[in-house]
């Protein structure tokens, strides 16, 4: 006799939910297709000035957000430990740069198809190094071990509090200026400067609209889980100039008011605390994290990690383009001004304290933390706490320090509450 | 009379306890900036007439670095917070980083709060290096260093001494190169621990009085017979060959260092300084020449290829690969290595090099059993 045992009926998605999944689907089909019909498509690093090949029409896939995705879905192990038995990648670099160097590879046999989404091999790689340094070492591998050029946009790193001076503003736009020559040159497309500043256009609405929706989180309680902004991210890294996102945008923007007006929220516990969740995800653990955090009622209502992708400058400006590019990673800022940012944002979140996760994949983001945490601590008064983990190596995270962390947290900021409640 | 043994004493005193070097400087009156590696401007320093004084860490276990930086934190820089922390580079008016690499980002930010008596002067090197773009950025931001260099020095640095200096770093690296070359005809005098101390000393002395003492170390060797070595040779690559037990597990089983790609050593010194424009545009053109390094964005790196060379033209039996513990952009570059000397049918050792251990044993090992294999 088979025992039958009641699943708890999943939630449906909220429409906005379902149109990312339609969106991002599209943006892969879209590129297996120029694949197929013997076009050349592109692999890309996150932050980088995706509007030029959007402007151009040639599809552009991107191997951070594709190894999130397959880690989430907890298929990035074996791919991962391909990398380090097979291809000999030292344990200690990038997971993502280790599961996708071995996707890379496998999907070089046409009849590979454990990965999801699998992506088609790519014809050239977009590289932007204002995230980290490893992205270079990364894309120097791929281009190596695929034999296909690179465009590489350097970003430079903004070692000083002051903003970047002019001459390195100028390096940065005479290369967009080239990589566009060369692009031309390599797809044998003529480069449309009207849809540009289209492209250019749609992309700020996008950003501005992301910043609207990711502002609606001030209130208290939240309307949303925090956590859910993370399904929205694929629209800025994929799709940041494209209508469709709008869409997407403009829907979700409604669902949130829906709350709102409903006094409802997509948070599943009673908000007892607010936090702010300091780095990447660890997609592989994310169920556990949430479901963590939902039994202590701690709502991540805002992180810096999805706010990372909104670049913002003046449509036209080339110059204020690059700017842009060189100042919107979390990674290419020195720690105090990121602290600063996240000592204002925690402040106007009204979080009670903030959760910090060591990803063992990302130096810079890790010694933000162990640099920065006692500015914030200084600035706000809110206490935070570190965990350890990885954003998509699995054997880094512990369920049990993770949990640990969180209760340690919780105590505190109930004793701040308490005290300031008198 | 002058012999060898006291040459070498002289550079092993300096390599081993950079403090002296440090302290005589500073007694003298000189200003000494801290030049992290690698590929720092040293020469704007000398031109100030101040003393560019490498900081390359040293064999220690962390005990208050941890404050700031994560346990993964590359091996090297994670003993030089140590040593800036713990106040034993007291006395550095300043010290430049070069922003090469993920940890530089992060301990650039580290330093400033962990080691407030020595301040930071950072810059950046440009990586698409195939664009006019990337001298004209680097001779800027040399100039940037240049006018926080002037502001330590009381002084403007004039074209004139950059030029001077330029002089004096291209001669020495010629030294350099000669001694290498010289030292594989007295594998039996010049041992990888010797060999090792010519190089990593010249990072704790003015250059001009390092290049003496290299060219009378060379005019000695030359004097020799040249010695016919029986043992087996080895060239090595990574960012240091340390610390000196470790080379001396080379000696102990007969193995010669006949050249090297090491960031410490023959890296530093391959690349001369071009006349090209003014002096600034030239140390610049010096950044956009340099190839086949893990700190440098090369498409397809000459690296491997670099390494491969090496032994055939030196005669190695094998190439040891240094890695430094979580040095990222080292470990990037391993496959590529391994497969460059397999390719080319010639056996690679990997050696874990990790300041915060005195353990070898592992090393000691792995040597043994290597050559054993050769």
């Amino acid at each position: 006799m088979t025992e039958t045992v009641a699943q708890k009926p999943k939630r449906p998605l909220p429409k906005s939910r379902v149109m990312v999944a339609a969106q991002t689907a599209k943006v892969y089909q879209d590129a297996w297709d120029a694949k197929a019909r013997g076009e050349k498509i592109g692999w890309s690093t996150a932050i980088f000035p995706q509007e030029i090949c959007e402007t151009m029409g040639i599809p552009v896939l991107y191997p951070e957000n594709n190894a999130a995705a397959i880690s989430a879905k907890h298929l990035g192990d074996d791919l991962i430990a391909y990398a380090e038995g097979q291809m000999r990648y030292p344990m200690n670099i990038c997971s993502y740069a280790r599961l996708n160097l071995a996707l890379a590879e496998k999907i070089q046999d046409p009849a590979y198809n454990t990965a999801d989404p699998l992506l088609p091999s790519p014809d050239f790689v977009l590289l932007a190094n204002n995230s980290c340094t490893q992205l270079m070492k990364w894309y120097e591998n791929l281009s190596r071990n695929l034999n296909i050029p690179i465009f590489f946009v350097d970003c430079l790193f903004n070692y000083d509090e002051e903003k970047p001076a002019a001459y390195k503003v100028t390096y940065i736009r005479k290369q967009i200026e080239s990589y566009i020559a060369e692009m031309e040159k390599f797809s044998g497309k003529k480069f449309d400067w009207d849809k540009f500043l289209e492209v250019q256009k749609r992309s700020q609405i996008n950003s501005k609209l992301f910043d609207d929706i990711i502002q609606l989180n001030t209130r208290v309680p939240a309307p949303v889980n925090g956590f859910d902004f993370f399904n929205y991210m694929s629209c800025l890294v994929l799709c940041r100039g494209k209508e469709s996102t709008t869409e997407i945008f403009k829907q979700l923007k409604l669902e949130i008011e829906e709350h709102i007006a409903n006094g409802t929220t997509s948070f599943p516990a009673k908000e007892e605390y607010r936090v702010h969740w300091e780095g990447i995800a660890c997609w592989p653990n994310l169920g556990h994290n949430l479901k963590t955090l939902k039994n202590y009622g701690v709502n991540a209502v805002i992180n810096g990690y999805v706010t990372a992708w909104n670049i913002v400058y003046e449509p036209g400006n080339l110059d204020s383009m690059a700017y842009a590019y060189a100042t919107s990673s979390t990674n290419s800022l020195t720690t105090e001004t990121i602290m600063n940012m996240r000592s204002d944002t925690i402040k106007k979140f009204d979080c009670d304290g903030m959760l910090c996760h060591v990803n063992r994949s990302c130096k810079m983001m890790t010694f933000h933390i162990f640099v920065g945490r006692n500015i914030v601590e200084e600035k706000t008064g809110v206490p935070c706490s570190n965990f350890d983990g990885d954003q998509s190596d699995s054997r880094v995270y512990s369920e049990a320090q993770f949990e640990t962390r969180v209760q340690g947290l919780v105590e505190i900021m109930k004793e701040n509450k308490e005290a300031k409640n008198g | 009379m002058v012999n060898l043994d006291s040459l070498f004493n002289e550079l092993d005193t300096i390599a081993v306890n950079p403090r002296i070097a440090l302290d005589k400087y500073l007694v003298s009156g000189k200003k000494v900036i801290g030049c992290f590696p690698i590929y720092t401007p040293e020469e704007l320093v000398h031109a100030a007439g101040m003393i560019p004084m490498g900081l390359w860490g040293g064999q220690t276990t962390p005990s208050v670095a941890g404050q700031y930086a994560p346990i993964f934190t590359c091996s090297l820089l994670r003993s030089c917070l140590e040593f800036g922390m713990l106040g034993k580079y007291q006395g550095i008016s300043a010290a430049l980083m070069p922003m090469l690499c993920d940890t530089y980002r992060g301990v650039s930010g580290a330093w400033r709060v962990g080691v407030k008596d020595i301040p930071l002067i950072a810059f950046i090197h440009p990586q698409n290096r195939k664009l006019a773009a990337s001298r004209e950025f680097l001779a800027a931001e040399y100039g940037a260093v240049k006018t926080k260099l002037e502001a330590i020095a009381g002084h403007a640095i004039s074209d004139a001494a950059i030029k001077n200096s330029i002089g004096v770093y291209n001669a020495h690296q010629a030294a350099i190169r000669e001694f290498c070359e010289v030292a594989n005809d007295h594998l039996d005098v010049v041992t990888p621990k010797i060999r090792h101390t010519v190089m990593k000393s010249s990072h704790f002395m003015e250059k001009g009085a390092h290049t003496a003492i290299v060219s009378q170390i060379i005019d000695k060797l030359k004097q020799l017979p040249i010695h016919q070595w029986k043992g087996k040779k080895v060239i090595l690559t990574g960012i240091t060959g340390e610390p000196d037990d470790l080379l001396d597990l080379f000696a102990e089983n007969k193995i010669a260092v006949v050249g090297d790609d090491l960031a410490q050593e023959s890296r530093q010194f391959r690349t001369d300084i071009p006349k090209c424009g003014g002096p600034l545009e030239s140390l610049a053109q010096q950044w956009l020449d340099r190839t086949a390094c893990s700190t440098v964005h090369e498409v397809n790196s000459s690296r491997g290829k670099l390494i491969v060379d090496l032994a055939r033209k030196y005669g190695a039996q094998g190439i040891a690969i240094c890695l430094m513990k979580f040095c990222d952009v080292e470990e990037y570059e391993y496959p590529m290595l391994v497969k460059a000397a397999e390719d080319a049918g010639i056996p690679s050792l990997s050696l874990e090099i990790d300041q915060s251990t005195m353990n070898n044993e592992q090393s000691r090992t792995k040597i043994q059993s290597f050559a054993e294999m050769i």
